[in-house]
């Protein structure tokens, strides 16, 4: 039996639908992104998992058991989760030990049982020293690790994260990521992570949701979404991409200027005559000074550069492929220098390119 | 729907076969049933007696038939109609006075390096919880125009037999008037002020703006809506404002709304006229919001433009102590003067025979504490039905601003427009409203404790809403849902998160209700019975006993009193906590 | 509640045993009728008195001299104004409680009115016999209410400021224009006597009387007392229908000021006490009505400069005999009818 299961669900205030017919299930120990702009509902959607939103439609089950759905909804305290909130909510008027006690006594633990597990936790997420400050006394970091041990001692069978390292310095940020993996992979709590930051997500998540206007465009592990998105909202938002539109017809994708044979790509495409929408990453494709040797088949295109940018990790180029109105994207090592101007030869890698649409 | 039934368990399951309302009974928040007792309180408290006086206005006397020769009556004779245009004209004058008071010692507060400002604070302080009418009585004695020490110095040093001041004028009851209510403007103007960056001046100055022309043609008109708004509270206060007029205005032959409508309360009682009466200062009222809507509507003031920017002081050089005099000459008016002759009434035999040692006596303070049948009970009263008031406002007003803040029910800003609505009507029409709705049976609350400290309740909710809206506003909800998704309920997560948060501002507030109450006459006047008088209404009523030591003598009781209270409130809820702008 | 009694008797007779021969002396000195109402009062032990009459520190002293001179029989004082006492028996009436056996107002209207509505207990004090006759006279003939209080409101003058070939001698004398801008005089719509004044003024001199008045800007206060307080002052110069009371207290404790008796006459305000037809305690009642008719009672009160009503008592220091000089007095009718028209009158001539 799944942990958590959202099941059509909906929020709509007035006329304005914030989450539209979500689905989504999460298997216990699981940890999933709920990742996307801002706006696109993912934060009301955790709010309903906690039940401080009542749903207008659909239901959320724990364990099998119903936990909101319109007109009934079980009340936060009695979810049985924790959560980390974006603003961390470190109560100011309790050291960083009674902080994280708070919820361990609201469980009825004995005081040495309260204690010990404080104690612990606070080893783990390194504040051991700074347990009887007070939170006015903290860093940012310092006081996201509070909100951290303060979430997890109480072992909760859900961990609701809203964009927590969002008022964090970039470096930190960083720090802060992997150490929440790193907790997940020591407790295994099932987690529900809302950020808005795909490198959190990437780095963080064992499955991502990209959320979009409401709804759920694509589900499926980091690496996936980044190399197989399969709505032009995932291709656009995840990572850079050309977004290609082009013609399936005889086992062929004709695209504007030059055609790709359909048995190039690294996934199956039907054969049927239909448009089609590719995504090729600026990384899946080379550019070179001379023409190469075209191993496996692998399209070559002339074509000329049309704009640059240096980004320090790599450079990245605008060319325009000759006999084609398209503008695409290239990354390029730092080295490999090329004039605006300059004639160049494109080689595409197939096994790269996902259809979206 | 087969479906569903199958993924709910047992117990869900079961309760899908209940009517609708009893599942949602089970869902139910405790919140909601406080927000049906808020209501119900908020009516009883605010809309009823209002309500109640509109009606009355319309009735006839016994009968209870409509009419509306209460109207007829009320605005039927040149001398009512001339009480009216007198309120009106009081109240502008004394706003005047209060705005001359008022903005030059804030703006050297605020902005400039002038000094003694913690002298200045403790004139501004020491002005605000005077008493007016105790003022009023100290003013009696400092400018009587025969009797007055002023004009008795004025006729020992000059020989002149004419009066230098004389308090008993309309001119006279004006200035006393704005003595005591110019630190309203100075509170609202000098945090506007506050918020004014010096930048704002600098890019006067450097096109060629001096300090003076910067501060009116930048700096004044920038907090230009804290100034009005000071101005309508003023006003309104000054129209309301009974104690003073009585005192002063009587012997100055000077009618005003509150002492007419004192009248309409003589034997026989004609509360209907006395409703009839009270409208126009309801719509005053209403008429000034209006205004300061339409007067704010369209400028960009400082309130936008918020807090960016640095704040340097304005150096004034040899100006400073020009400055620091105005500001020492205010507080000898509105403090130091009648504090002294106060003191030396209340420690007099006979206080027209001046300072001496042959004069002294501490038997007017041994007389009220002692022997005086009343004095005691209503310093007693005074105490438990103000702390009762408080603490019944600041409840109320806190639940009231926690569910309008957290958005708890629908429909929460009716809660809160309940709650700030007595901020616009005067405290002398909502006593009679009260008189109206609950003194007579089937209520009959006349002549108890209760009415008194229902009527304080609902007068000073506005104050406790306030300050609890602003003390809930500071604590993030997510604090709150910190608690409640680690297993607190929501009534647990305010005794553990949210109370220890703002109890230190709620204290603040409570007591600023609390004094505010202590002193309040224009609602006790009408409402208070034989036994339940207070310190207020007490030294109303010795006022016209003929003894001005024992009058001043309680007095300094009641100082005392306000002063130990102060003194808690500044060790409780910090230094500024009663001239904090929420 | 015959616990209550019987305890009471206990404590009596105790008092009465360990208080020796002085105590029962003085029981026994009381006249005959006194004691055979004592004997009964003593087993009631206690009466209420509602009163509007007296300051509350004089209303204390009487209940303290009565309980002194009846040990045993306890006095309640209830003091407050006029108006409130008998707003509070009105709601005992409709309450259908008895609580009050004396009720003792400043208001004429209210004894005519219980009088009327059969709620007074008939009741003549022998002491009664020896009040001054126009203070019998003004009692009920038929014995429901008696009078043993009184307002007597007089001129007082500033002796500094006014020495006392210039005082004013009458009424008449205060529209003299010397005076302009030195009188001060309560209001009417504040002070019942003020009111009881201005209607016989009008009734001797016409309303014109004020209008000529109006004419030398006297100041004008609230209560009846408030002139009192600017002579001491020196504020004002001469006070306008001032209770004798609070100017004498006023000139004992070193104000310099002075009573003048006006030649047109003084004004007395005659104030009505009754018992009640319900009294819970109809003897310690009757009692309480000899006591306050007799001259005990005005021994204590004169201490406090109240008027004394009978020839065999001394008036307080500083205030001449009533019995000496010319009285005028309202009739329960003027006070009824004409207080409301005066109250009306003043506003429009003097414009508060």
């Amino acid at each position: 039996m799944p942990r958590l299961t959202l099941k059509g669900l909906s929020k709509s205030y007035g006329p304005v639908k914030v989450v539209d017919n979500v689905d989504l299930t999460l298997q216990e120990g699981e940890f999933v992104c709920l990742l996307g702009p801002s706006g696109c509902g993912k934060t009301t959607t955790l709010r309903m998992i906690a039940g401080f939103v009542e749903p207008t439609e659909g239901s959320i089950s724990m364990d099998g058991e119903v936990f909101s759905a319109p007109g009934a909804v079980l009340p936060p305290e009695r979810r049985r989760m924790s959560m980390i909130f974006q603003s961390y909510a470190i109560w100011p008027n309790m050291t960083v030990a009674e902080n994280v006690a708070f919820g361990l006594k609201l469980q009825k633990l004995s005081s040495a049982d309260v204690r010990d597990r404080v104690a612990q936790i606070l080893k783990v997420v390194q504040m051991s020293h700074l347990a009887d400050r007070y939170p006015a006394e903290l860093s940012g970091g310092q006081q996201q690790r509070v909100a951290l041990a303060r979430a997890i001692v109480v072992k909760p069978a859900v961990l609701l994260l809203d964009e927590p390292l969002s008022n964090l310095d970039a470096n930190l940020r960083e720090e802060m990521r992997f150490e929440i993996r790193r907790l997940h992979d020591e407790f295994r709590i099932t987690t529900v992570y809302v950020t808005h930051d795909q490198s959190e997500a990437m780095a963080t998540a064992d499955r991502i949701a990209v959320m979009n206007a409401g709804r759920i465009e694509q589900v499926d592990a980091p690496h996936l979404i980044y190399a197989r998105p399969r709505t032009r909202f995932v291709a656009a938002f995840i990572g850079r991409t050309n977004l290609l539109a082009g013609h399936v017809a005889n086992g062929e994708i004709g695209l504007d200027g030059f055609a790709l044979p359909t048995a190039q790509l690294g996934e199956a495409v039907p054969d049927s005559a239909r448009p089609i929408l590719l995504s090729v990453r600026p990384q899946s494709m080379a550019l070179h000074r001379s023409r190469p040797q075209a191993h496996d088949g692998r399209p070559v295109l002339s074509a000329v550069v049309a704009q640059r940018t240096y980004l320090g990790e790599s450079w990245d180029y605008v060319v325009h492929p000759q006999q084609s109105g398209l503008q695409l994207r290239v990354t390029a090592p730092p080295l490999q220098v090329h004039e605006v101007g300059e004639a160049v030869w494109l080689e595409i890698d197939p096994q790269q390119i996902a259809v979206v649409a | 729907m087969t479906e569903t039934a199958a993924i709910l368990p047992k117990a869900a399951a079961e309760e899908a076969r209940r009517p609708a309302w009893l599942r949602r009974l089970r869902y139910l928040e405790p919140s909601n049933l406080l927000w049906i007792l808020l209501v119900a309180a908020l009516l009883f408290l605010v809309a009823v007696p209002i309500g109640k006086l509109l009606i009355v206005s319309f009735e006839q006397q016994g009968t209870g038939a409509f009419t509306l020769s209460n109207y007829a009556t009320a605005y039927g004779r040149a001398r009512y109609l001339e009480a009216l245009a007198n309120s009106l004209m009081l109240g502008a004058l004394s706003s005047l006075l209060s705005v001359i008071f008022a903005v030059p010692m804030a703006w050297a507060v605020s902005r400039t390096d002038m000094p003694g400002k913690g002298f200045t604070w403790a004139i501004v302080m020491g002005a605000f919880i005077m008493p007016p009418y105790l003022g009023a009585v100290g003013w009696i004695l400092l400018a009587g125009p025969n009797s007055g020490f002023l004009n008795q110095a004025w006729t020992w040093l000059t020989g002149l037999q004419a009066p230098l001041v004389n308090v008993y004028t309309f001119f006279g009851l004006a200035l006393v008037i704005a003595l005591h209510s110019f630190p309203l403007i100075f509170i609202f103007v000098k945090s506007a002020l506050d918020l004014v960056s010096s930048e704002m001046e600098d890019a006067a100055n450097i096109l060629g703006a001096g300090t003076s022309t910067a501060m009116r043609k930048i700096t004044l008109p920038l907090v230009w809506p804290a100034i009005l708004g000071g101005i309508i509270v003023v006003f309104l206060e000054t129209v309301a404002l009974f104690g003073t007029p009585a005192i002063i205005g009587i012997p100055a032959r000077i009618n005003v709304v509150t002492t007419q409508l004192w009248q309409f309360f003589e034997y026989p009682v004609r509360v209907e006229v006395a409703a009839a009466y009270a409208m126009p200062l309801l719509l005053i009222t209403v008429g000034m919001i209006t205004v300061q809507k339409l007067l704010l509507a369209r400028k960009g003031f400082v309130s936008q433009t918020g807090k960016g920017g640095e704040r340097r002081p304005i150096k004034l050089g040899r100006w400073r102590w020009a400055v620091l005099g105005y500001c020492g000459f205010v507080g000898a008016l509105a403090v130091v003067m009648p504090l002294m002759v106060l003191l030396q009434a209340s420690f007099a035999k006979a206080w027209g025979r001046g300072l001496a040692w042959s004069n002294l006596t501490f038997e007017n303070y041994a007389y009220l504490l002692f022997r005086h049948e009343m004095a005691l009970t209503s310093i007693w009263n005074t105490l438990w039905f103000s702390a009762a008031a408080a603490t019944a406002a600041v409840c109320i007003a806190v639940l009231v601003a926690y569910i309008v803040a957290r958005k708890l029910v629908p429909f929460g800003s009716a809660l809160a427009f309940l709650a700030m609505a007595p901020f616009v009507i005067p405290g002398i029409v909502m006593a009679i409203g009260f008189y109206a709705a609950y003194a007579a049976p089937p209520i009959a609350l006349y002549g108890t404790a209760l009415i008194i400290i229902l009527a304080f309740t609902a007068r000073f909710l506005p104050i406790a809403f306030a300050n609890s809206a602003a003390a809930v506003r500071a604590v993030h909800p997510e604090m709150e849902e910190a608690a409640r998704i680690l297993g607190g309920g929501r009534l647990r997560t305010i005794a553990r998160i949210t109370a220890p948060l703002i109890i230190r501002s709620l204290i603040g507030g409570w007591l600023i209700v609390f004094i505010v109450a202590s002193r309040e006459l224009s609602a006790a006047v009408f409402l208070v019975g034989p036994r339940t008088r207070t310190m207020a209404v007490l030294l109303y009523d010795l006022s016209e006993a003929g003894n001005f030591e024992v009058l001043a003598a309680f007095g300094g009781l009641l100082l005392a009193l306000t002063l130990i209270l102060v003194a808690i409130g500044m060790k409780l809820a910090g230094r500024d906590f009663m001239l904090r702008r929420n | 509640m015959r616990g209550m009694s019987r305890r009471g008797l206990l404590a009596s007779a105790a008092i009465i045993g360990s208080g020796g021969p002085a105590m029962r002396a003085a029981a026994q000195d009381l006249p005959a009728h006194e004691r055979e109402l004592y004997e009964a009062a003593r087993r009631e032990g206690e009466i209420t008195w509602y009163s509007g009459q007296q300051s509350a520190e004089t209303s204390e002293a009487v209940g303290r001299a009565f309980g002194e001179r009846y040990p045993g029989v306890h006095v309640n004082v209830v003091r407050s104004t006029s108006q409130v006492a008998f707003q509070r028996l009105s709601q005992d009436m409709r309450a259908g409680v008895a609580q009050c056996d004396v009720f003792s107002s400043t208001d004429y209207s209210h004894s005519t009115f219980l009088k009327q509505q059969g709620r007074l207990m008939p009741y003549t004090p022998r002491n009664a016999a020896g009040l001054l006759e126009f203070v019998r006279a003004a009692g009920d003939p038929d014995g429901h209410f008696h009078i043993f209080y009184i307002g007597v409101h007089l001129i007082s003058r500033h002796t500094g400021q006014v020495p006392e070939a210039e005082a004013p001698r009458s009424w008449q004398d205060l529209l003299d224009p010397k005076w302009r801008n030195k009188l001060a005089v309560g209001h009417p719509g504040f002070s019942g006597a003020i009111g009881a004044w201005a209607v016989l003024m009008r009734k001797l001199y016409g309303w014109d009387y004020f209008t000529k008045l109006e004419k030398n800007r006297p100041q004008i206060g609230r209560s009846s007392i408030d002139p009192v307080t600017m002579l001491s002052a020196g504020e004002r110069q001469v006070g306008v229908a001032v209770p004798s009371a609070t100017a004498l207290l006023a000139i004992s404790r070193g104000n310099p000021q002075s009573l003048i008796y006006p030649t047109d006459g003084t004004v007395v305000v005659p104030s009505p006490s009754c018992i009640q037809k319900n009294a819970p305690h109809p003897n310690a009642a009757k009692l309480f009505m000899e006591y306050a008719t007799g001259p005990e009672y005005f021994r204590v009160t004169r201490r406090y400069f109240s008027e004394s009503l009978r020839q065999d008592v001394p008036p307080p220091d500083g205030a001449k005999p009533l019995d000496s000089i010319k009285l005028i007095l309202p009739t329960p009718q003027d006070i009824e009818a004409g207080v409301p028209e005066v109250k009306e009158q003043w506003r429009d001539t003097f414009g508060i």
